[in-house]
């Protein structure tokens, strides 16, 4: 261990793992502007800094947020130093100094290498598809005589029971995009696997950023994507974001979060 | 920490919720109107009466909001409340579900 690096209480707040195996300063751009630096085993290193054996807690939401973004920030320049990493999620501690860190990679080698071999030259890719309901649902409307016919009914009975028959044409209508929307995010779905190494579909958030306001997520994936095929990846969303009715969201590359497996 | 409270905010807070949940029965109605309208045991003067006496619920809610000028508080209430369940479904659905819907790609 080298002696120029001061102990800051008992612990070691680890940002991610690297392929390289000499100790590097990599400055003072941690967690509340701490000094961040690697510590190797043979030819890994865990980027760390020096912290109190504790996670960090905060009520205050600016002050997390500035955390979370700093741990962002140590991993994107990481990766652009030594290429694929092993992100951990934020508030990852190792208990002990650089010592307890050393052994820990000792243990844990083969899996990290293995880990860094198979995501290497890998990003991870934000993929979102948003549809517009009504011109789906203006779609499933032409699709369907029952729909067609309510409509006709609506219009030839009297105020009260119209009402009823609007209320109930409004649920078919609903159901009706609802199942055509799962349709295309099923199509669409086959169409990305193809230029994915892998990928993970999470629930589409109901959560929609504002430039998609008003739009109904159906698809919300995270792609692992070798270096080599991003542009054909890009190219096959870039057709679905041509179609009438359907939005892409295509955002990355990221550090391979939700594909590193570094548990057991 | 004290709450500041002046009686227009209290006012337009109080009934933008109670309105919004007027709101959600409203719903459930007219969904027992509709399954009962479709179960064809009603003739038709009473679907006619129970879709009037709906139109008139509503027509009475659109107006109490818009003379209240409480339509913004109503649909953040809605929206609130239809985050919250969102938030609890998905807590309740077991973690297990989340990794059959890992899917391998080639």
């Amino acid at each position: 261990m080298s002696s120029a690096q001061a102990e800051v209480g008992g612990g070691r707040y680890l940002y991610c793992i690297v392929n390289g195996g000499t100790e590097l300063e990599l400055g003072e751009m941690g967690i509340e502007d701490s000094r961040v630096y690697t510590v190797p085993h043979e030819d890994i290193a865990a980027v760390v800094h020096a912290c109190q054996a504790k996670p960090y807690e905060s009520k205050n939401e600016e002050k997390v947020k500035g955390w979370i973004f700093a741990h962002q920030y140590v991993i994107d320049q990481a990766t652009k130093r030594f290429g694929t990493v092993l992100p951990f999620t934020f508030d990852s501690i190792v208990k002990g100094g650089d010592e307890a860190v050393k052994d820990w990679l000792g243990k844990e080698y083969s899996k990290f290498k293995r880990e860094l071999e198979r995501l290497n030259d890998k990003s991870e890719y934000t993929v979102q598809i948003f549809c517009d309901e009504s011109t789906l649902a203006g779609k499933v409307e032409e699709k369907s005589d029952e729909v067609r016919k309510l409509r006709g009914d609506v219009k030839a009975k009297p105020k009260g029971t119209a009402y009823l028959l609007e209320r109930r044409l409004e649920g078919m209508i609903k159901d009706l995009v609802a199942a055509e929307a799962n349709g295309y995010s099923k199509k669409f779905l086959e169409q990305i696997k193809g230029h994915a190494d892998e990928i993970k579909a999470e629930n589409p958030s109901k959560r929609v950023p504002e430039k998609w306001k008003d739009k109904l997520m159906i698809l919300n994936l995270s792609c692992l994507v070798h270096k080599d095929r991003v542009e054909e990846l890009g190219n096959a969303l870039g057709e679905i974001n041509k179609l009438e009715g359907f939005a892409v969201r295509f955002t990355g590359p990221w550090a391979p979060f939700s594909f590193a497996r570094l548990e057991g | 920490m004290a709450l500041e409270v002046d009686e227009g905010n209290l006012k337009q807070g109080l009934l933008g919720l109670v309105v919004a949940l007027v709101e959600i029965i409203q719903e459930t109605l007219e969904r027992q109107a509709i399954r009962r309208m479709e179960g064809g045991r009603l003739t038709e003067e009473e679907v006619e009466r129970l879709g009037n006496a709906l139109i008139e619920l509503d027509e009475a809610l659109e107006r109490i909001k818009r003379e209240n000028g409480i339509e913004g508080t109503v649909k953040s209430v809605r929206d609130g409340l239809d985050q919250i369940a969102d938030d609890v479904l998905d807590k309740m659905i077991n973690p297990k579900r989340w990794e059959e819907h890992e899917l391998g790609a080639g």
